[in-house]
């Protein structure tokens, strides 16, 4: 594999936390602008820890996601009162803020001779764990997705359990869930917690593939980004957002196929795409149709299988 | 005037109604009786143009109307007073009034029709300035009542105007609707009230999941069963 | 003390734009129950004619601010075309992604069209500052707060003295009740929609023009800030809209004065995230927050 294309695909991969993220969210019937901000935390974090204190990764990865879910609980507990725009809003809010307070935050260590740190709106580089440890590209992509792998593992596992029934009723309709005894809020709370972990560990992710990130970096161009990739992907399954980041960077951004009009494209293509499939490519109509698929041409081999061991008798 | 045959209306693969014929009498109060889930508003909103038939003809005057815009029926004189009455509730009364009038162009003739109404209902005159939200529920029904006639609509289509107003209010409500009509206005009226519709009405229909079972005028034969089916429906009333 | 009013002054007429902007987006709003994401870059493909026919044929002021509004108009059929018209009203989020896919294409086509960053805007006019005192009034800006109050105005005439006004307030207040009385619902939705994308070109024309330059980033600075303005005057209100507009110019003039652009910002989303998280109704008072809290249930 030559190093471009497994820079994008270690791309697609950490993007895919960020869209996840969001993802829980919609889930949880919450629309989220904000998603950034724990990736950014998640980034910021994971990178101190091992540039300024010369953590090993894996501690350092799992500070971010645990500071991304301290954040998006605490953010959680003052807006999840709030629902629809004003939700989002919020959210974009909080995002904002501490975008620009990461322009405004500066903390250099002498590291070894040279100043390591956060340099406000200049950025934060040097975050060299990957090529300190001799960590190639190709190694780093499998750890990226076996991560990612874990993560759609416990959403499916989460998808049947008791919690993920309270969160699709929550998300359906929360007054009746209410009165169904689920405490919406709680599993709002519970839910933005999870997601602000997942974008935390894709923001650690990123910022030591990247080795140097920059406020600007966490945008509300990449909040949006984040919901749109549901979208387009499809809300049906846990894959749809992942399908939409696919879509999004492995085909459009790193074909250049349309340089110079990229964007022109895929928002064409976004916007009529939403309107033939307003729930993305990967509806529940879709996900019904190729479980019912799947299940349909598991249960011929099966027969056949009965079949042939009954002749065999 | 209002002849409807064979309409069928759907919401997606749900036919809500299955080929409904019935027809509303110039100068008279035809009323449309059925228990909950019959098909009624369905019928209410694909004449007034909001839902379009699937198949079938509405003709008003012996024009066809179906598939015509709302706006459009309006603007040939069939208007819809809707069932929860629908004021527009952060508009002042007067300015409900006023966007009743949308569809015509004469000022003047407006300004006359609001003072008309004024006079017709004395408590929209005191509370001319208020919002219509904060009017009580039978006060928003004349609302919605008045607002339909300053169309000057030459038929008045009436969904269920009793829903949820007190005994006392209601015997207002069917007071209104017999002067109307004794002013020349042609009623179609949707009623669960059975017994006080009956005592209005000249002519009745029955409907039944999505189907006209029964016709007929009111004071003869049957009328017992008719109200008990209307409020139960034909299954439970053991007809 | 002096300073104190200078800035509160010169942050009220800013705001006065700020107020024009969030009167458009609120418009928009009102009658969809949608959010416009493309809001802000509509008003910058405006812009941008605005800016290549002033470079090109070396027009005035006045036509341009004409081109600014038509752009804008256009720009918003388009947008209202592909992103809401399609979308029945509880396809909120999927309107709302959709026009930020097409916010993307407008972005990237104005940097075809003027591939500089940054491109100078006509001025509206030139000269000394007014002084009055101890005060200066630039003669843009006093302009600019003219204009909006006077388009402002024009906006509350058409709103409430007009059929298609009559129209519009009845499709605001109940859809299905405006379509009942005989509104033309989808025309005034159509008509709305591009009469607030030209409020919000106007807006654009008078802050681009103060400025005398413009960015690609100009679509993303106005969408946020009609945001800003329109969710502090509280969702969905068209005096919300003016008020919220002029206290965000005010606040930002002093946070600016005292700690810098950063901070400004800062303190303009603190602000937001503040009244959300407290004020969940927006700056205007109890009515408004009934009608706020019914917007709630249905977004």
């Amino acid at each position: 594999m030559d190093d471009h294309l497994v820079g994008v695909l270690c791309n697609i991969g950490i993007i895919s936390f960020v869209a996840l993220s969001a993802y829980v969210l919609l889930l949880a019937g919450e629309v989220s602008f904000g998603q950034q901000a724990f990736f950014a935390m998640g980034a910021y974090a994971a990178g101190m820890a091992t540039a300024v204190l010369r953590w090993p990764l894996a501690p350092a990865l799992l500070v971010g996601a645990l500071i991304g879910a301290l954040t998006a609980a605490i953010v959680g507990r003052a807006t999840l009162r709030l629902t629809g725009l004003y939700f989002a809003m919020a959210t974009l809010a909080f995002a904002e803020m501490l975008r620009i307070a990461f322009e405004l935050f500066v903390w250099q260590v002498d590291v070894d001779g040279s100043l390591v740190g956060p340099k406000g709106t200049d950025g934060f580089g040097d975050i060299r764990y990957l090529f300190e440890n001799e960590i190639t590209p190709a190694q780093y992509m499998a750890g990226v997705y076996v991560l990612l792998a874990l993560v759609l593992a416990g959403f499916a596992a989460i998808d049947r359990s008791r919690f993920g029934r309270m969160l699709r009723q929550a998300g359906a309709d929360p007054l009746l869930a209410e009165l169904q005894g689920v405490s919406v809020v709680r599993v709002r709370l519970v839910a933005a917690a999870a997601a602000g972990a997942l974008a935390g560990l894709g923001g650690g992710l990123y910022a030591h593939l990247l080795t140097y990130v920059e406020p600007g970096n966490f945008n509300i161009m990449l909040g949006v980004h984040s919901l749109a990739y549901g979208l387009i992907g499809g809300l049906g399954t846990v894959l749809g957002p992942v399908l939409g980041v696919l879509i999004d960077i492995g085909l459009l951004e790193s074909s250049r196929l349309f340089e110079g009009y990229r964007m022109i494209v895929f928002g064409g293509l976004v916007a009529v795409l939403l309107i033939v499939r307003p729930r993305g490519l990967l509806d529940e109509r879709a996900v019904h149709w190729i479980s019912s698929c799947v299940k349909g041409l598991a249960g011929a081999l099966a027969a056949r299988r009965l079949d042939r061991s009954l002749r065999r008798r | 005037m209002l002849e409807i045959a064979d309409v069928a209306t759907a919401y997606g693969k749900i036919e809500a109604l299955r080929g409904v014929s019935l027809s509303a009498g110039k100068g008279r109060i035809t009323c449309l009786l059925g228990p909950n889930g019959a098909g009624k508003t369905t019928l209410m909103y694909t004449i007034a143009g909001i839902l379009r038939p699937r198949r079938g003809s509405i003709r008003l005057d012996g024009q066809e109307i179906a598939g015509l815009t709302s706006a459009n029926i309006v603007a040939r004189g069939l208007v819809l007073v809707p069932e929860n009455r629908l004021v527009f509730a952060q508009m002042s009364v007067k300015e409900n009034l006023e966007a009743g009038a949308y569809q015509r162009r004469d000022a003047a003739g407006v300004a006359q029709d609001i003072e008309r109404m004024y006079a017709r209902f004395p408590r929209l005159q005191e509370r001319r300035e208020q919002l219509a939200g904060t009017l009580s529920g039978g006060e928003q029904q004349m609302l919605a009542v008045a607002r339909a006639l300053m169309s000057r609509p030459r038929i008045l289509l009436m969904d269920e105007p009793s829903l949820g107003l007190a005994p006392k209010i209601i015997e207002e409500v069917f007071s209104i609707v017999k002067d109307l009509n004794r002013d020349g206005v042609t009623i179609f009226l949707v009623e669960q009230n059975a017994h006080m519709a009956l005592q209005v009405a000249h002519h009745f229909y029955l409907m039944e999941q999505g189907r006209v079972t029964f016709s007929g005028e009111p004071g003869k034969l049957a009328e017992d069963e008719v109200i008990q089916r209307a409020y139960l429906g034909a299954k439970r009333a053991g007809a | 003390m002096i300073d104190l009013i200078q800035n509160t002054l010169d942050g009220a007429m800013i705001g006065s734009s700020y107020a024009l902007l969030a009167l458009g987006f609120t418009l928009i709003f009102g009658t969809m129950r949608r959010l416009n994401l493309a809001y802000g870059p509509t008003i910058m493909a405006g812009a941008y004619l605005g800016t290549y026919a002033a470079l090109r044929l070396g027009i005035g002021a006045v036509p341009v601010a004409l081109l600014v509004v038509a752009g804008a108009a256009l720009a918003g059929l388009y947008v209202e075309r592909l992103c809401f018209r399609p979308f029945g009203e509880g396809a909120a989020i999927t309107s709302m992604i959709s026009s930020f896919a097409v916010w993307m294409q407008i972005e990237e086509a104005a940097t075809l069209v003027l591939p500089q960053h940054l491109n100078a805007f006509p001025p509206l006019v030139a000269g000394a500052p007014i002084t009055l005192g101890p005060f200066f009034f630039r003669l843009d800006h006093l302009l600019m707060l003219v204009v909006a109050a006077a388009a402002a105005a024009l906006v509350h005439g058409v709103l409430h003295h007009t059929r298609f006004g009559l129209g519009v307030r009845t499709v605001i207040d109940h859809k299905r009740a405006a379509e009942l009385v005989g509104v033309p619902v989808m025309r005034t939705l159509t008509l709305a929609f591009v009469l607030a994308c030209a409020i919000g070109g106007l807006a654009g024309f008078l802050i681009a023009a103060s400025e005398a330059q413009i960015t690609p980033m100009f679509g993303m600075w106005a969408t946020t800030k009609g945001l800003i303005a329109m969710m502090l005057g509280g969702l969905g209100s068209l005096p919300g809209a003016i008020v919220g507009g002029l206290a965000l110019g005010v606040i930002e003039a002093h946070a600016q004065w005292l700690f810098g652009p950063l901070v400004r910002d800062l303190i303009a989303w603190g602000l937001l995230f503040a009244v959300l998280a407290f004020f969940p109704g927006g700056l205007l008072g109890a009515r408004e927050a009934g009608q706020a809290a019914a917007l709630q249930r249905r977004v």
